[in-house]
Parts: C-alpha cells; sequence; structure tokens
C-alpha cells in the first residue's frame, strides 16, 4: 500500500513528467543519433580501410557492390545478419552467447561523454569527470574478449583471450598518465586570463578541456575577420603542440587498446587463426568487429578532444556566439563537420600504421608498455609539476602562463625525440638479440640437442 | 606427466617447482595462415614457451616420383612443376639436366643461356614469394602485396614465353621450347629496371623497420657446424655463413660463364636469411642483365628423338634452386620411362631442423622461425 503510493505519487509521476519532458525527447534523439554513428562509423571505417589500404598496397580494394564499392560493407553485414550462428559443443555456451555484447556495449556507452560540438551531444558531456568515465568504459571491454576466449574452449582462442587481458591492462595505465599530463596542463593554466575556470583547479570533463584550447578573448579582438577565424580556434593553443609527446604515447596506447596493428596480438592472424574471435561467426562475430571499429572511433575522438581542440575550427564560436537559432545551427553543424573530419584523419593514421608495421612479439609488447611508456609518462608528470612550480615561483605576472606553456612544449618535443631514440635503441637492445648468446648456449648445454655426428660430413665451415 | 624427459633445460626445471603448470598440445595446421601450405607442427606449450615441436607432413602427398616413372621422360618435365610449385622453372632445369647428363646431350649455348635466365627470373619470383608471405607471418600486410605484384611481371613474361603463366612446362631435353617471341627481351629488360626500383621501395619498408629487427634479429639462430650437420642448402646455409652455392662451387651449365657473385652472411637468424633472400634478388636481376647481355645466337635446342630413350644407367644433376640444393637422382633401365626419379627437395631437408630451432623460443617466434625457412610444400611431401 504504502510503496504503490509513493510509487504513484513521487517516482511514478516523476517518470511521467520525465518521460514527457522536452529534456528526454532530446536525450532520446541524440541517443539513437549517436548509436547511428557509432554503427555508420563503424562501417564507413571498414570501407576506407579497405580502400586506403588498397591504395597504398598498390591495387583496388572492393569496386564490385555499389559505385566504386561503396555498398561493399552493406552487403557484408547483410551477409553476416543471414549467417548461422554457429555455436561449438564444448563451448561455455552462457558466456559465449554473451561474450559480444559485453564486448559492444562499453564501446557505445563511452561515446556519451564525447561532445561533438558545442551543443550536440548527450547529456553525458557535462559530465565532470568525463575522462574517468571514458577509461573505465575502455577497460570493460577486456572483460569480453577474455569472455569470448575462455568460453570458446579453443586453446587459440584462450591464448589470445589471455594475452589480450595482458595486454590491455598493461597499455591502460600510460594511457591514463598521458591523458593526465593534460588534466595538469588545465590545473595550471585554470582561472588565470583567457583560460576558464577558478585558479589551480583543473578539470577532466571534456568539454571543458576542449575550451581550454582555445585561448582566444571571449569578446573578439574588435577586427571581424579575425575573430571570425580565430574566435574559439588558436591551434597555437592547443595541447597536441605543448605535450606532443603525449598525444603520441596515448595514440600508441589506443593502438593497444584497439588491438589494432602492431599491437595485434590477441587476433595475430599469421599465429593464432583469428584469436579470441576463431569460434565465432556470422553477426556475432560481426559484434566484435563493431567493437573494434567503435573504438578506433572513440580513441581518436579523444585524442581529437584532448590534443586537438574537439570541435573547434574557423567560424564555430563565432557564429554560436551571434545569438539566433539559425546562425547557432550553423555553427554547430560546422563544429560537428570539423571534429569528425579530425577524428578521421586520425582514424586513417590507424590505417596507415597498419598497413606499415609488421607486429610485435607478446614479450616486446609488455617491455615497451612497462620499460618504455609507463617510466616516460611517469617522467613527464614529473617534469611538468616541476616546470610549473619552477616558473610560478618567479613571479613573472602576466607572462606566467607563457612562459609555463613554452617552457613545457621545448621539454616534451625534446623528450618526443629523445623517446624516438630510446625506442630505437629499445627495440634491438632489450629483444632477443640481446638474448641470442644465452639462448645458444643454454641450447649447446642441452643433451638433446647436441649435433648429431655423420661420417664423411664436410666440416670446418667449408 | 610432468616428469617427462623432454623437459631437461634449467629454467624450466625451476619454473615446475614455482608453479605448476601444465604443458599445452597445440596442433598448429594443416589448416592454418601462416604453415604455408599444409604443414601440421605439433607443439608442445609450456605457457607460450615451446618446449618440442614434431612437424607433420605428408598432407600434400601426390606421388610425383611415382608419376615420373609412369610417364615419358619428356612427359616428365610438366609435373615437376608441381613439385617445388613457386619456382616450376628451376625444377625443370633440374630434371632437364639429369637427364641430358645421363644421355651425354650438351644443350646449345642459346638454350643454356635461355635456361639461366628463366632460372634467374625464376629464383627472383620465389624470393619475391618468400620475402612477402615472411612479412606477411610477422604481421604486415603491405609487402605481401607489393611482391606479388612484382612477382606478376615475371608471370606474365613467362606467359608469353612458354604459353603459361605458373607451370610453363617450357624445358625439353636438350634446349628449350620456343625461341623468345617479338619484344620479349625488351619487354624484359624494362620490368628489370622497374623490378630494382620496386625492390628499393621494398627495403625501405621493411630492412630498417625497428619492429621487424626486434622480431628477427637473433630468432631462430643457426651455427655454421649444425648447418652443415643438417645438410642446409641454398639461403639457410649461407645465411649462416658458408659459403656454399653450386652455381659458385660446381657451375653447370651457362654458369660455368657467367660467374656469381655469392651472398652470405654470418649471422645465422632470421634476418640474415632474409637479407640473403633480398641480396640474392638483387644478384638475380644482375645475372638477368648479364644473360641478356651475353645472349648467343643459334638454334634453341638439340634434334633429339621424340621417344627419348636415355641410355642404362645412373646418374645425379644438382642445381642451386631458390631453396637450396635441388638434384634429380636419375635411374634409368634403357627404356622410354625412367626406372626411377628421386627428388632431393631442399624444403624437405631444410624443414629437419625446424624443431631444433623452436625448442625455447616464444609461440611467436614459431612463425618467425618456419617462415623464415622458406618451405613449399609441394617439394617437402611432393
Amino acid at each position: 500500500m504504502h510503496i504503490s503510493v509513493l510509487l504513484g505519487d513521487d517516482i511514478g509521476s516523476q517518470l511521467l513528467n520525465g518521460i514527457f519532458s522536452l529534456q528526454f525527447l532530446q536525450f532520446i534523439i541524440a541517443f539513437l543519433s549517436f548509436f547511428g554513428f557509432v554503427l555508420t562509423s563503424a562501417v564507413i571505417l571498414i570501407l576506407a580501410e579497405r580502400k586506403v589500404m588498397a591504395w597504398m598496397q598498390d591495387r583496388i580494394g572492393p569496386f564490385h557492390t555499389g559505385p566504386w564499392g561503396l555498398l561493399q560493407t552493406v552487403a557484408d553485414v547483410g551477409k553476416l545478419l543471414l549467417k548461422e550462428d554457429i555455436h561449438a559443443v564444448k563451448a561455455d555456451k552462457s558466456l559465449f552467447l554473451l561474450a559480444p555484447s559485453v564486448f559492444m556495449a562499453p564501446v557505445i556507452a563511452a561515446f556519451a561523454v564525447i561532445p561533438f560540438s558545442p551543443y550536440i551531444g548527450l547529456p553525458g558531456t557535462a559530465l565532470a569527470t568525463g575522462i574517468i568515465y571514458y577509461v573505465a568504459m575502455s577497460s570493460i571491454d577486456v572483460v569480453g574478449v577474455i569472455m569470448a576466449g575462455w568460453s570458446s574452449n579453443n586453446k587459440y582462442s584462450l591464448i589470445g583471450g589471455l594475452r589480450s587481458a595482458a595486454q590491455m591492462i598493461s597499455y591502460e595505465l600510460p594511457l591514463v598518465l598521458a591523458l593526465l599530463s593534460v588534466v595538469m596542463l588545465t590545473s595550471a593554466l585554470a582561472g588565470s586570463p583567457g583560460y576558464p575556470g577558478s585558479s589551480g583547479i583543473g578539470t577532466i570533463s571534456i568539454r571543458e578541456i576542449i575550451d581550454f584550447q582555445n585561448a582566444w578573448p571571449k569578446n573578439g579582438v574588435g577586427i571581424p575577420v579575425l575573430d571570425f577565424i580565430f574566435k574559439g580556434f588558436t591551434p597555437w593553443a592547443w595541447f597536441f603542440l605543448i605535450q606532443p609527446l603525449m598525444i603520441i604515447v596515448y595514440y600508441i596506447c589506443g593502438l593497444a587498446e584497439t588491438n589494432r596493428a602492431p599491437f595485434d596480438l590477441p587476433e595475430a592472424e599469421s599465429e593464432l587463426v583469428a584469436g579470441y574471435l576463431t569460434e565465432y561467426s556470422g553477426m556475432r562475430w560481426a559484434l566484435f568487429f563493431l567493437g573494434e571499429y567503435g573504438n578506433m572511433t572513440i580513441v581518436s575522438a579523444i585524442a581529437t578532444a584532448l590534443f586537438l581542440g574537439g570541435w573547434s575550427g574557423p567560424g564555430v564560436a563565432y557564429l554560436t556566439g551571434l545569438g539566433g537559432f539559425g546562425w547557432g545551427l550553423l555553427g554547430n553543424l560546422l563544429g560537428v563537420v570539423y571534429f569528425i573530419i579530425k577524428v578521421y584523419l586520425l582514424c586513417f593514421v590507424f590505417i596507415w600504421v597498419r598497413s606499415t608495421l609488421p607486429r610485435l612479439r607478446a614479450d616486446q609488447l609488455m617491455q615497451f608498455a612497462w620499460l618504455i611508456l609507463i617510466p616516460i609518462t611517469l617522467f613527464n608528470i614529473l617534469l611538468t609539476g616541476l616546470i610549473y612550480l619552477v616558473v610560478s615561483s618567479l613571479a613573472l605576472g602576466n607572462l606566467t602562463n607563457l612562459v609555463f606553456l613554452v617552457v613545457v612544449g621545448i621539454f616534451n618535443w625534446a623528450m618526443l625525440f629523445a623517446f624516438i631514440w630510446i625506442v630505437r635503441r629499445a627495440t634491438s637492445a632489450t629483444t632477443r638479440r640481446a638474448l641470442a648468446p644465452a639462448i645458444r648456449a643454454q641450447r649447446r648445454a642441452t643433451p638433446a640437442t647436441q649435433i648429431p655426428e655423420r661420417a664423411g660430413a664436410p666440416g670446418g665451415g667449408q | 606427466m610432468a616428469t617427462n624427459q623432454d623437459t631437461n633445460t634449467s629454467a624450466q626445471a625451476e619454473a615446475s617447482e614455482d608453479i605448476s603448470s601444465q604443458e599445452m598440445l597445440l596442433n598448429m595446421g594443416p589448416q592454418h595462415p601462416s604453415t604455408h601450405g599444409v604443414l601440421r607442427l605439433v607443439l608442445k606449450l609450456e605457457g607460450e614457451t615451446v618446449v618440442d615441436c614434431t612437424p607433420v607432413i605428408g598432407y600434400l602427398h601426390r606421388g610425383i616420383e611415382k608419376i615420373l616413372e609412369n610417364r615419358p621422360v619428356m612427359g616428365g618435365i610438366r609435373y615437376m612443376d608441381n613439385a617445388d610449385y613457386l619456382s616450376p622453372m628451376l625444377n625443370e632445369i633440374a630434371y632437364a639436366g639429369a637427364v641430358e647428363q645421363l644421355m651425354g646431350i650438351e644443350p646449345p649455348w642459346r638454350a643454356q643461356y635461355i635456361r639461366l635466365l628463366v632460372g634467374e627470373m625464376q629464383r627472383i619470383a620465389s624470393h619475391l614469394v618468400a620475402v612477402g608471405t615472411y612479412l606477411l607471418d610477422l604481421g604486415a600486410f603491405t609487402p605481401v602485396l607489393w611482391t606479388f605484384r612484382d612477382r606478376e611481371g615475371i608471370m606474365a613474361l613467362f606467359e608469353a614465353l612458354g604459353g603459361s603463366r605458373f607451370n610453363v612446362n617450357y624445358l625439353r631435353v636438350g634446349g628449350v621450347l620456343h625461341d623468345f617471341p617479338n619484344g620479349w627481351l625488351k619487354e624484359c629488360e624494362a620490368y628489370l629496371d622497374q623490378l630494382e626500383k620496386n625492390m628499393a621501395e621494398l627495403e625501405k619498408l621493411i630492412t630498417g623497420n625497428e619492429i621487424f629487427e626486434a622480431r628477427t634479429q637473433g630468432v631462430g639462430y643457426i651455427d655454421p657446424q649444425q648447418a652443415i650437420a643438417y645438410g642446409l642448402t641454398g639461403p639457410m646455409l649461407r645465411a649462416s655463413g658458408v659459403n656454399w652455392d653450386l652455381r659458385v662451387n660446381r657451375p653447370y651449365m651457362a654458369y660455368r660463364e657467367v660467374p656469381v657473385i655469392m651472398q652470405v652472411r654470418q649471422e645465422g637468424d632470421c634476418y640474415a636469411r632474409y637479407r640473403v633472400r633480398i641480396q640474392e634478388i638483387h644478384e638475380s636481376i644482375r645475372l638477368c642483365r648479364v644473360a641478356l647481355d651475353k645472349m648467343p645466337g643459334g638454334p634453341i635446342s638439340t634434334r633429339t628423338p621424340i621417344a627419348l630413350r636415355p641410355p642404362r644407367g645412373e646418374t645425379y644433376f644438382a642445381i642451386e634452386s631458390s631453396k637450396g640444393e635441388l638434384g634429380i637422382y636419375f635411374i634409368s633401365d634403357g627404356s622410354e620411362y625412367p626406372w626411377r626419379a628421386k627428388i632431393r627437395g631442399p624444403s624437405l631437408v631444410n624443414l629437419q631442423i625446424l624443431p631444433e630451432l623452436l625448442r625455447g623460443h616464444k609461440m611467436s617466434d614459431v612463425v618467425a622461425i618456419t617462415g623464415s625457412l622458406d618451405l613449399v610444400l609441394g617439394e617437402v611431401d611432393r
């Protein structure tokens, strides 16, 4: 009785009010369009990948289905939908059926915090803890992969799933540390002239971080042309110029997180057939695929928002600032266009990397994460903090920000080149080339491996 | 079960004391993307480390040696195409050479130079496939398509020459089937120029790559002593620092006139084997150019009877194929059919060292090492 009254009076009416409110309608439309965006993006990326790789590899790529092969992915999806959903007899059925959804769901969920333009975005874009939410969602993926690997009851799947678990967990750390460097920049800049926020308090909201990268005076400088272009668009203040190493570290970790080449060990085709995907077929397999490409999009989207100024481009802030629905819509659509261009530019790099590099070995992968990426990101955080401490104690007045950014930028660019040099050295030094003598000695010491002596064999190295 | 005698390295003994782990038996192949056909490897894994490996062969056995016994001598050439299906021309040269040696026929010089030319082009094609698929095994997708594109040029030239892209059936005992069609030599030269440019591009993509170096350097090391003891030949042997190349050490046919610069590297690892193949492609391009320059005139074939009856006797004739020493042991009882034609395939012999190489390496190295052997299962199983 009491409960029903409660329901009828409070929660029920609140629900009803909520459902029929304008915000809810907005939410539904935004959600559906975002869901559509994830799926469409995957479809476009699959086609783009095949076409771009074909271009790089001196071949044509798909061209039979539709004009210029545009409908190839559509046809593929149709085929996959109609395909029989095969289960292995000895598979752990419930886990096997659930795994693709567990893999796919966080990818779509992670899009909630991505702002596409000043106003277009899910309500989640206002979330003050955007980065944490994204990191949390992206690390749930690994559960789906392990579930798939374990439940398939296949040795290749199991090895793939376990490799994936190790890989994703290892690369989660440098990824978060790389994002942390951006947060440190915002906390150093907050509250100073031209920047939002109150002094000393940074932000982990993605929307605010985008604001931090556009330091043009809010009211403009009075010259209309300059205002039109540069209001809300200051590429010289984007964080990828100040922290170039960190966007590269983030990007490398993104490659590993999404199991893309050269870190595609979990599904290494030439070793593990298809890794954790081996036993999957039809739409369940396609869900993993969609998830992977959705992941690619979201890694690129986060990199765009945090390092490349998000939606900002010439005209966006100016048009939305004019007032009036029409100008606002135009500005927002322009913002979406800029955002998507930047996202696909980064996705293009994903494809480029895939068609260029061979695959790393599992132990090299781990070494790279733990011995190179994590120390270098930790050192970068330490360095950024030290520079801030030193610069802020110099009492430079209005120049504090500028000096801080320039010094951090110089150090980071220097570290970028040092990083490239270290990677060059480390890949050959920490790998089996250094271990080779030990392996040889071990093999010589093993009795079973003695060279079979043969009478009359030519000897003496000739 | 855990007390088997195979796990006798000290590291594994320590590991089994600390953590009780179970060895896993993994069947790699016969249907597997990177076993280059139908090789089956039964791997015993300790975690990701290979404890033991047993190659199982025979899935592509077509009885080529038996077929050769049941075909007239001249008809056998076509079946030699299918042995090492990536270098049919070289197989044919070996077979025709064996019969000629038994019959005491010396092909005319023009035929010998044509053989050298097509043989070296076939070596280029085979090495291109070896390099491309090796990089595919290592996870790089682009090189294989580039090398297959380049190989297609050779296929087209062969088609113009013999009428068939792949199973060319071009050689005859005592010479070759056709002379060059009009404009073929010019096209061949243009192709070689283009190939040289493409090779430079390919090497820019692969050779300096850190990941590639990390995957291959020091992996799959073979001692020179070990290489000789296992009877390895070809790039496998030369990558271990043993200077042995039949074209140089036992020159046959036109190689008596055209000197070959032997490509040797000292490292003995997968990287060295890759580099030897790349260098041999460059060397083969040079040899092709020399053959084109020195191409003598005259007949392309000696006249031989249609029903070829080699004299009673036996002979062994070996050439340097793309994978190593390809020998034909030919026994004739004086009839139209060979009594026995044994193929000494380099792939089969080179495969024998695989279990030795894999032991102690990681699972990912299995494909890196297997790919570097450049196996062709058509020749292993025959």
